[in-house]
């Protein structure tokens, strides 16, 4: 297969170097059309149901959410877990592909990263909101003080603020880098006298010499080899806030390959759902063709398999390491009363995927859809297991309790996702969601350019 | 002074004298602030003598803690308290050493009634037909009622109070008494032994109160009984029946019972028995000790039962005893003082401390049939509730509405005061002057430890206007009492009205209550040396045989409330959410059942029963407990007020109608069907069974595995890389009792008001959430319908490798150099990670405002505050609390070791729970001190670690149950059981 047809495979139709930049240039230069502004609408409203749930929690404690003295943990941590999952997987599909030179990167990569952006920004508002007393947050960071306080090393807990602080920074420059050349077209398109100023303000004085881009294709694959490690200790991290505790069910070495995978794998299910989204809303179907939903499913069916084995590691070693806690636990798990939640976790998990070995649903993009979107609840929900069931049911059995989410609870859960889209909406509107010059890059070389 | 004492302790406890690097700011800061200080106090006093005016007022000593003494009423009978105050505010009640009835202990309602002083729901002004008056208004229209009165000689004129034994109050009415010859004074309880009496009157031909001696007894057969329960004696009964549990020989217990009790889980023996087996096995004893044509065919395992208890009966004759309980028949409890006539118990039997000699039942009968019949002109209630316990509230309620003249003197507005025309606030105990008995007969003072908050006043102010005493003060009507008129019919032993003041003379030397023996009785809370109630002649008691029970529909037993007692308080927070033993319910209760007439029923935990006896009905929502007889279901009174402020009212189900005017304890045929719909269960312990593994945290010893050298199982420490934290100079511990636990509660209500835990309410119990920091764990580790059930108290095991501490990021969670496991309030950012990764699950978080802003109900919380210990913060909402050794007490004894040189010895910090605890089950002190009481415990053969695998190295450990079984019968161990 000759190099022009690799890249071909990418694009559909023949679709003019001009044509692509305008397509993607054009929601941010344009009026917005009424679809947008009914999903923003939407959006908006479960981001007003989110900040009210966010307020009443400010104001009344987190005694409104449905945490209790033994599951001391509950929506926030499993939001928490679940969000920053997905903001995991948009660095490192970019990253990843680009050092595997994976073509068909360009199309997706871009929306991808500004996932990454807002999941790990709305996952970095659940540890606080989940605070007793969130207006002290900053005493997690090692801030010069008069009392010489300082942060407790040894808790996962400042590893993780490191972690998310360090990935949200780095994860904004990696995105920024790689939008440099993209602000120099905005730039060079916008009409307005504002747009051009702003534009032009991003773009860094970007010319498109050979040396700019030179250095900026460096940089891009520099970054791209720090965000892998990078990508890894965010969600190990995670992982450690529950595997260095003493807990049954948390105890476990497994847990940060495992997150890690388990967050690669509910990120790739959103960017399927994003990529159908931005596709269909910005007319994008030369250059994102169901070849990348192929390519897409064909990672997720790798990544089912390995939260598979992962699941049948924490039973094994469960079973095998004969702790009576361990064994009590894992009896539980399958027999108490998140069992149905349990079943339903596993079968979206890890039943369901293995659908996408047929390329004929690989290919659909409505059923890649739909898997995704399970995928994602499944997700969840193991992260709402993993935190309810060990809690609910440690060591003593008069602690074992079960937990009862409230309103207060949905609303916030619900909400972040509507304000995930309404940033996004917005997001759509001041900058291309598509990499403008690597997508014009592809259809160059597919062309034979 | 004190500067100095603050630099040397600052660099003493610097691990050089000169630190390797420089001041930080806050050394330099102290420095400095000492430096100032020492420069002020090298300044030379005036040369004449100066007095401070800190040390010139004894009393007001700013902050400093002063103990009284005083007592608290349980229905009627006093217990001795200690009343701590600062400021003039008295914030705790410990157990009063001196009388014999506290023993220096406590139970839940002694604990409790700290928080009835400064309940936000009492009645505080008193209030007339014309709205809100005064007390000579009231004292003027109950004089001229009198007044009215005195032409009939009191026809129609009742008087209502709960038990009175104090001397005062008694003098008082009988005084009235003779003023009003036709006036009716009805005296009722609503827990009440009539059955008892009524049967030491079949047995004894005269009412005695039959008093065991459990120190003595080597054998207890306990049919339905339950000594270790709420009562007036419980403290007293369950120290002594302990005493015999832990030391040698070691008793056996027996207990036969219809429904679980703490009894039955302190019992070697249980077997679950419907009321008429009961019978059939006290006929079966009184055969077996000979008693004429006497005989109960008996089978199976309750056989071997009978023949084993028997049997030991026999062996152990003075030293044996047989009960039988509240809710026996009169004949039965008759029976029983034969068999224990024959056996030679030990048991005290003294003329009734009450002196009133009518059934509580048909008090409470007669009075409901004249307020019906209309022949109450004049009702004046003291400290009773006889519309909530009517059968009838609503009918009780009207007639009393129908009364010419009605005065309720309650502590806050209940159903009786509501339907009354005159309400006067009852003062609490602690704000007045009074004395009392207790349930031995030990006479008391009742001291006031400050001035009445509102405009209450003690019983004696309204009875000595029914006396005609009015003029006198409280404390002068008390003073008189035991004054001189008193100490002249001393000589004669027991006066008219049951004084018993000989000693009172001896001490007195002279005539009056002279001041001397005035001060030393008021110090001591007892009066001195006088004996209880003497032990009559050891009367014969006559054969009687119990007439069998009708075998019709479900027996319906009645119990008081563990924690509500009759429901009087009911408006207490503190007891509203202190768990029932056995089902851990709060915040109400429900009907026992037993598995199998559940199934019958169709009905699981929670549903909602019609429970139809007495020819009343009453909805309650059902509870399955393991252990319960089939046919039999069980109730506790005290629930169901409908006048109990914000925190009382509408909670449970109340029994008043089932149990009838005659206040019966059971009934029988009683109907059960479904009703619609299902209660949410507050419970703070759901899962109580043991199996496999789990059994090592409840470990059960018999003294035949002791005899074998055996020891409790305790895992082995897995090895560990950290260091091991040497304490500095005192490594503080505790060591908890399982075999001496009766699950009573006291130490939970004790912590609550010593260290400011506040209530959360049923919205947030509900929810799973709970703020007691010592909770006790009840687990059945005993096969199937042989529960075994005991009682693990978990308050912090503060671990020397403490899971907790690693994981807070702020570093709230810290380890002090004496091993205390410190929660530093301020610092804490709310994350509960370190209750997350707690194995016990003892850290309590803020969920809401619970301490100020929202209390539950909607209480003010101003009058509250003022029972806050001032040494203990009051958590905020969103952080994180726990035990921690009652540090304030430590910190005291440190100070005090600080100030005198003299280091702090065994015994000499006493926590909260430790105090309280009736049975003495708590040991805590220093490890480092040889031969302290706690060392001594470590190196128990019954000693083990609660989930010692995890490494966690807890300070908190545990002396594991100990069982004296009959070889005869044996103790099932869990392999059997599989």
């Amino acid at each position: 297969m000759s190099t022009q047809a690799g890249e071909a495979r990418w694009i559909c139709g023949s679709p003019g170097l001009g044509e692509v930049a305008d397509q993607i240039a054009r929601p941010p230069l344009s009026r917005p059309p009424l679809g947008w502004w009914i999903a923003l609408a939407g959006a908006g409203a479960l981001t007003l149901a989110m900040v009210i749930g966010v307020t009443i929690v400010f104001f009344d404690g987190i005694g409104t959410m449905g945490n209790n003295s033994f599951v001391v943990w509950g929506f926030p941590i499993a939001n928490y877990v679940w969000w920053i999952g997905i903001g995991n997987a948009g660095t490192l599909i970019s990253s990843m592909l680009l050092l595997t030179h994976q073509q068909w990167r360009s199309s997706i990569n871009r929306f991808a990263e500004a996932m990454t952006l807002f999941a790990v920004s709305i996952a970095g508002v659940f540890p606080i909101i989940h605070m007793g007393r969130p207006m002290y947050w900053y005493w997690l960071a090692p801030y010069p003080n008069v009392m010489s306080l300082w942060p407790q090393w040894r808790s996962a807990l400042v590893w993780d603020f490191w972690a998310i602080l360090s990935y949200l920074l780095f994860s904004i420059g990696f995105w920024y880098v790689g939008l440099i050349p993209d602000m120099a077209v905005m730039r060079d398109k916008a009409r307005s006298w504002l747009g051009k100023r702003l534009f032009g303000l991003f773009a860094l004085g970007w010319r498109g010499s050979i040396a700019q881009w030179r250095q900026q294709k460096s940089l891009q694959k520099l970054m791209a080899m720090f965000a892998i490690p990078l990508v890894c200790s965010v969600h190990s991290i995670v992982g450690l806030d529950f595997a260095a505790s003493l807990n049954p069910g948390w105890a476990e070495t497994i847990f940060p390959p495992y997150f890690v995978v388990g967050a690669m794998f509910s990120g790739f299910c959103i960017v399927i759902v994003l990529t159908a989204v931005i596709r269909g809303a910005m007319h994008l179907q030369d250059i994102i063709t169901v070849e990348h939903f192929d390519a897409m499913g064909k990672i997720c069916v790798a990544a089912s398999l390995v939260m598979g084995v992962s699941y049948a590691s924490e039973w094994f070693s469960g079973w095998y390491g004969g702790s009576p806690h361990d064994r009590v636990f894992l009896d539980f798990v399958f027999k108490g009363p998140y069992q149905p939640l349990y079943v339903a976790m596993l079968c979206l998990n890890v039943l369901l995927p293995q659908a996408m070995w047929s390329p004929k649903v690989r290919r659909n993009i409505g059923t890649m859809v739909i898997l995704a979107v399970m995928i994602n609840v499944g997700m969840w929900l193991e992260r709402l297991l993993i935190i309810v069931e060990t809690l609910g049911h440690t060591f003593l059995p008069s602690n074992w309790k079960l937990f009862f989410p409230t309103l207060i609870d949905g609303a916030i859960l619900f909400g972040s996702l509507g304000f995930f889209a309404f940033l996004f909406l917005l997001l759509s509107r001041v900058a291309p969601l598509v990499a403008i010059h690597e997508t014009e890059e592809l259809v160059a070389r597919a062309r034979g350019l | 002074m004190s500067s100095r004492i603050v630099i040397e302790r600052r660099w003493a406890s610097s691990p050089s004298a000169s630190p390797d690097r420089g001041l930080d700011r806050r050394e330099a800061l102290a420095l400095l602030a000492s430096g100032a200080a020492l420069a002020l106090s090298a300044c030379s006093p005036p040369r004449e003598a100066i007095l401070p005016y800190v040390e010139t007022d004894d009393v007001l000593a700013v902050g400093r803690l002063r103990r009284f003494a005083t007592t608290v009423s349980l229905g009627g009978y006093g217990r001795g308290v200690i009343g701590r105050t600062v400021d003039g505010r008295p914030i705790k009640l410990e157990g009063s050493p001196n009388h014999p009835m506290s023993l220096g202990s406590t139970d839940v309602f002694a604990e409790a009634a700290i928080l009835d002083l400064y309940d936000p729901n009492r009645a505080k002004v008193i209030e007339g037909p014309n709205g809100p008056t005064d007390w000579t208004t009231l004292s003027a229209a109950l004089r001229a009622r009198l007044a009215g009165h005195e032409s009939d000689g009191g026809q129609g004129f009742w008087l209502v109070t709960g038990r009175i034994t104090g001397p005062t109050r008694l003098r008082l009415i009988r005084q009235a008494q003779a003023k009003l010859p036709a006036m009716r004074w009805i005296r009722y309880e609503s827990v009440h032994d009539d059955n008892a009496l009524a049967g030491s009157q079949l047995a004894y031909g005269r009412p005695l109160d039959l008093a065991p001696r459990f120190a003595e007894a080597d054998v207890i057969v306990s049919l339905g009984a339950d000594p270790l329960g709420p009562g007036p004696r419980q403290i007293a009964d369950a120290r002594a029946i302990m005493s015999r549990r832990l030391g040698s020989p070691m008793s056996r217990i027996y207990v036969a019972e219809s429904s679980p009790s703490v009894t039955g889980a302190a019992a070697d023996h249980r077997l679950t028995a419907d009321p008429a087996l009961l019978r059939d096995l006290l006929i079966y004893l009184a055969a077996g000790l000979g008693a004429p044509g006497f005989s109960a065919r008996l089978q199976g395992s309750e056989a071997q039962f009978a023949q084993a208890a028997l049997a030991d009966l026999q062996a152990a004759k003075g030293r044996a005893l047989v009960l039988v309980g509240r809710d026996a028949s009169p004949p039965a409890h008759a029976l029983a003082a034969w068999i224990n006539g024959r056996l030679g118990a030990p048991i005290d039997a003294m003329a009734p401390v009450d002196p009133n000699p009518e059934a509580h039942g048909q008090a409470f009968q007669a009075l409901m049939a004249a307020l019906g019949a209309g022949q109450v002109r004049t009702l004046v209630v003291v400290d009773a509730n006889p519309v909530y316990d009517a059968p009838d509230a609503k009918a009780a309620a009207n007639a009393i509405g129908r009364v010419p003249f009605s005065l309720a003197m309650t502590p806050s507005l209940d159903e009786t005061s509501a339907a009354c025309h005159w309400r006067a606030p009852l003062a609490h105990a602690l704000e007045s002057w009074s004395d009392v008995r207790g349930a031995d007969g030990a006479a008391s003072l009742v001291q006031p430890l400050v001035r009445p908050l509102y405009d209450g006043r003690p019983a004696e102010s309204l009875l000595a206007v029914l006396a005609g005493e009015d003029d006198t003060a409280p404390i002068d009507l008390v003073k008189s009492t035991w004054g001189s008129a008193a100490i002249a019919a001393a000589g004669q032993g027991t006066s008219e009205d049951g004084l018993r003041i000989a000693s009172a003379q001896a001490n007195a030397g002279s005539a009056g209550a002279p001041q001397a023996w005035w001060d030393k009785s008021l110090a001591s809370g007892v009066i001195p040396s006088a004996p209880g109630q003497a032990p009559a002649a050891a009367p014969v008691a006559r054969l009687v045989a119990p007439a069998p029970s009708p075998q019709d529909g479900f027996v319906l037993q009645l119990r008081p409330s563990p924690s509500l007692w009759d429901g009087r308080r009911a408006d207490n927070a503190w007891l509203q959410e202190c768990p029932d033993p056995l089902s851990k319910e709060v915040w109400g209760s429900s009907l026992w059942i037993s598995a199998g007439d559940a199934a019958t029923l169709g009905a699981s935990d929670g549903d909602f029963v019609f429970v139809g006896a007495n020819r009343r009905i009453v909805k309650a929502p059902v509870r399955i407990m393991e252990g319960q007889a089939r046919g039999v279901v069980t109730l506790c009174i005290g629930g169901g007020r409908t006048q109990a402020g914000p925190i009382g009212t509408n909670v449970g189900v109340s029994a008043s109608p089932l149990r009838g005017e005659a206040l019966a304890w059971s009934a029988s045929g009683v109907r059960l069907r479904k009703a619609g719909g299902k209660a949410s269960f507050l419970v703070t312990q759901a899962n109580y069974r043991l199996s496999g593994e789990t059994e090592e945290l409840l470990p059960t010893l018999t003294l035949a595995d002791l005899a074998r050298g055996e020891r409790a199982p305790s895992a082995a420490e897995p090895p560990s890389e950290l260091p091991r934290q040497e304490p500095s100079q005192y490594a503080w511990a505790m060591t908890i009792d399982t075999q001496a636990c009766i699950g009573c509660n006291a130490c939970v209500i004790a912590c609550q008001a010593e260290n400011n835990i506040p209530i959360v309410g049923p919205d947030d119990i509900a929810m799973g959430r709970t703020l007691h920091w010592i909770r006790i764990d009840r687990y059945d580790p005993g096969p199937k319908g042989d529960p075994h059930t005991g009682f693990v108290p978990i308050p912090c095991m503060q671990c020397e490798h403490a899971p907790c501490e690693p994981v807070c990021p702020v570093e709230a969670s810290v380890h002090d150099h004496m091993g205390l496991n410190d929660q530093v309030y301020n610092r804490c950012v709310g994350t509960r990670f370190c209750e997350s990764n707690c194995p016990y699950k003892v850290r309590r978080f803020n969920f809401r405002d619970y301490a100020s802003g929202r209390l539950y109900g909607g209480l003010d919380v101003s009058g509250l505050a003022a029972q806050r210990n001032p040494d203990v913060t009051v958590r905020a909402r969103g952080v994180m609390e726990k035990c921690n050794y009652c540090v304030q007490r430590i910190a005291a004894a440190k100070a005090q070791e600080a100030r005198t040189g003299r280091p702090i010895a065994d015994r000499e910090v006493v926590t909260a729970c430790q105090s309280a605890c009736p049975t003495r089950a708590i040991s805590f002190g220093d490890l480092k001190t040889a031969g302290s009481q706690v060392a001594r415990t470590k190196s128990d053969p019954r000693h083990y670690v609660l989930q010692g695998d995890l490494g966690t190295r807890p300070r908190t450990t545990y002396l594991s149950r100990l069982r004296n079984p009959n070889p005869a019968l044996g103790w099932p161990r869990a392999e059997e059981d599989a």
